[in-house]
């Protein structure tokens, strides 16, 4: 009899224990439940036409950690995405050849995408890897500059002709392109993994409370405020956690005396303009369905001040955060929420947005269960880049 | 599981205190929504029939109407959010009062509103309704 009473003391807590679940009414379910399933398919880019070719991804690995395509040779998009920081850099805003006003972006899961940049300037991903390599305060590279490198590296220009098809030409334009569809092929495979949240929603889907109960408690209570009061799936949509699109959620758009960061009202003059868009020559979409969204995207007044809704996974690595890295922490996040000053939004912005008026431990409820979005192996660095038989290192 | 639209509901903003007039769907053409006012009946579906968040998609609308319109403008918006759609919809018509709208996309689950602005000459009739997608 003793026995078995020390037995049931001991089990007690695990049965405690599997029964820590925080109930989730019907809506709630379903809210949770359009967080996934992940991971989530990268479909092929039809604007390159060498997305998901071995050749070409490893040719993009391969750039994607070289230096040389920098004007002083010093530079390289690894610089600022650095694959143990969870392809981020740490710092409150990107600094490269000279200092930038906005904070790097992980490129994990960019493949996803619809809009690229914190202002979606670019509509493609491929595009959007020009902008880094030509701009003069990231990598002040030209078009000359960066074709010299793809044609004077023997084994860039043999991955190059194997996934092109033909050698790089004199066409230094169509070569920088070419590099960046290359390094887009890359960056689509830098992906990341499954999450506790995963694993919890997953069991919530097949009704698995035994798994569920693994979930920690601060994130079960974390995420009911995610989906629930605080409305962030709204924007934090689907199993990205973004909707991909553009809101003004009252950050500071000043930069400084005279100078503004408008967002996505610039971000979209610039796409019009941009001669490497969806609907320039450079798409390889015959069918023109690729550029769909770039036809039909508008800009308002509204849209001054607008920044890309971020992925939340592997948030709790990519800190500082919002455009301009003006929050250090996640807590930090979770109270610009509670105590969102609404004369900063946007006169006409986005009604859903109020502040939460969160307790202490309820920012410390969400803070779990943003964490609870990171996927252990997120920060490990990449493998060595694929070996090519036709083209040995 | 994909969002998909899960109801559609149709509101008319004016009362039909007249006869509405009389509206067949082409053959082929299964409207998801028929909105009546006095002088207009407007079919519409969506294409395809499930709108996604996030996903462009197309409407194709059939006006019967007494007067016929010079033009159909076709936008939506989310009435309790105070904004509509970042994108904007290019109609093209089809002849015999058919007219495609393509370009639109929901960017966020919710209560949008379609908006379907049919001009005529020195008026335009706001025809609206619901759809909510989650």
């Amino acid at each position: 009899m003793r026995r078995l009473a020390a037995a049931l003391a001991v089990l007690a807590p695990l049965v405690a224990g599997a029964a820590e679940i925080v109930e989730l009414d019907p809506v709630e379910i379903r809210l949770v439940l359009r967080h996934g399933p992940w991971p989530q398919p990268v479909l092929r880019d039809p604007s390159n036409r060498v997305s998901g070719d071995a050749r070409a991804i490893a040719l993009g690995q391969r750039l994607f950690f070289d230096a040389r395509l920098s004007a002083n040779g010093a530079v390289a998009c690894a610089s600022c995405h650095v694959p143990t920081r969870a392809w981020t850099d740490g710092r409150p805003q990107a600094a490269g050849l000279g200092s930038l006003d906005r904070n790097t972006p992980t490129v994990l899961d960019a493949g996803l995408g619809r809009w690229f940049g914190w202002d979606g300037a670019s509509d493609s991903l491929w595009s959007f890897a020009t902008k880094p390599m030509l701009h003069p305060a990231e990598m002040g590279g030209s078009a000359r500059h960066i074709a010299g490198v793809v044609r004077g590296e023997r084994v860039y220009a043999c991955l190059y002709e194997a996934a092109f098809r033909a050698p790089p030409g004199a066409d230094d334009e169509r070569v920088l392109v070419d590099a960046a569809k290359a390094l887009a092929a890359y960056v689509e495979t830098v992906r990341s993994g499954r999450t506790p949240f995963d694993e919890y929603r997953d069991a919530l889907a097949r009704g698995d409370r035994a798994a569920m109960a693994r979930y920690p408690l601060p994130a079960q209570r974390g995420l009911k405020i995610f989906v629930g009061k605080g409305a962030c799936s709204v924007c934090h949509f689907g199993p990205g956690f973004t909707n991909g699109e553009f809101h003004d959620i009252g950050l500071p758009f000043a930069l400084g005396p005279g100078r503004v960061d408008a967002g996505r009202h610039e971000g979209v003059k610039r796409l019009r303009s941009d001669p490497l868009n969806l609907l320039g020559k450079h798409s390889d979409d015959a069918s023109g369905a690729a550029a769909t969204r770039t036809r039909h995207v508008e800009s308002t007044h509204a849209s001054f001040g607008q920044f890309k809704t971020p992925s939340l996974r592997n948030a709790a690595l990519t800190a500082p955060y919002m455009h301009n890295g003006r929050l250090a922490t996640l807590h930090d996040v979770a109270r610009h929420y509670s105590e969102l000053d609404m004369d900063r939004v946007h006169a006409d912005g986005e009604a859903l947005l109020r502040p939460l008026r969160l307790s202490e431990r309820q920012i410390d409820d969400l803070v779990a269960f943003l964490e609870s979005l990171t996927d252990p192996r997120a920060g490990e660095p990449p493998g060595t880049p694929a070996a090519i038989a036709s083209c040995p290192d | 599981m994909p969002a998909r639209a899960v109801a559609g509901l149709v509101a008319a903003l004016a009362a039909a205190s007249g006869a509405a007039e009389p509206c067949a769907a082409p053959a082929g053409f299964a409207p998801a929504g028929r909105i009546e006012s006095r002088d207009t009946v407007l079919l519409y579906r969506t294409v395809p029939p499930g709108i996604e968040i996030g996903k462009h998609f197309a409407i194709d609308a059939v006006v019967c109407s007494r007067a016929a319109p010079s033009a159909l403008r076709v936008d939506a918006q989310m009435p309790a959010h105070r904004h509509g759609m970042s994108y904007r919809a290019r109609v093209s018509p089809q002849g015999d009062g058919r007219y495609r709208a393509e370009g639109l996309l929901f960017h966020m689950p919710g209560k949008w509103q379609f908006v379907f602005d049919v001009e005529r000459p020195g008026r335009t009739e706001r025809l609206t309704a619901d759809v909510v997608v989650e």
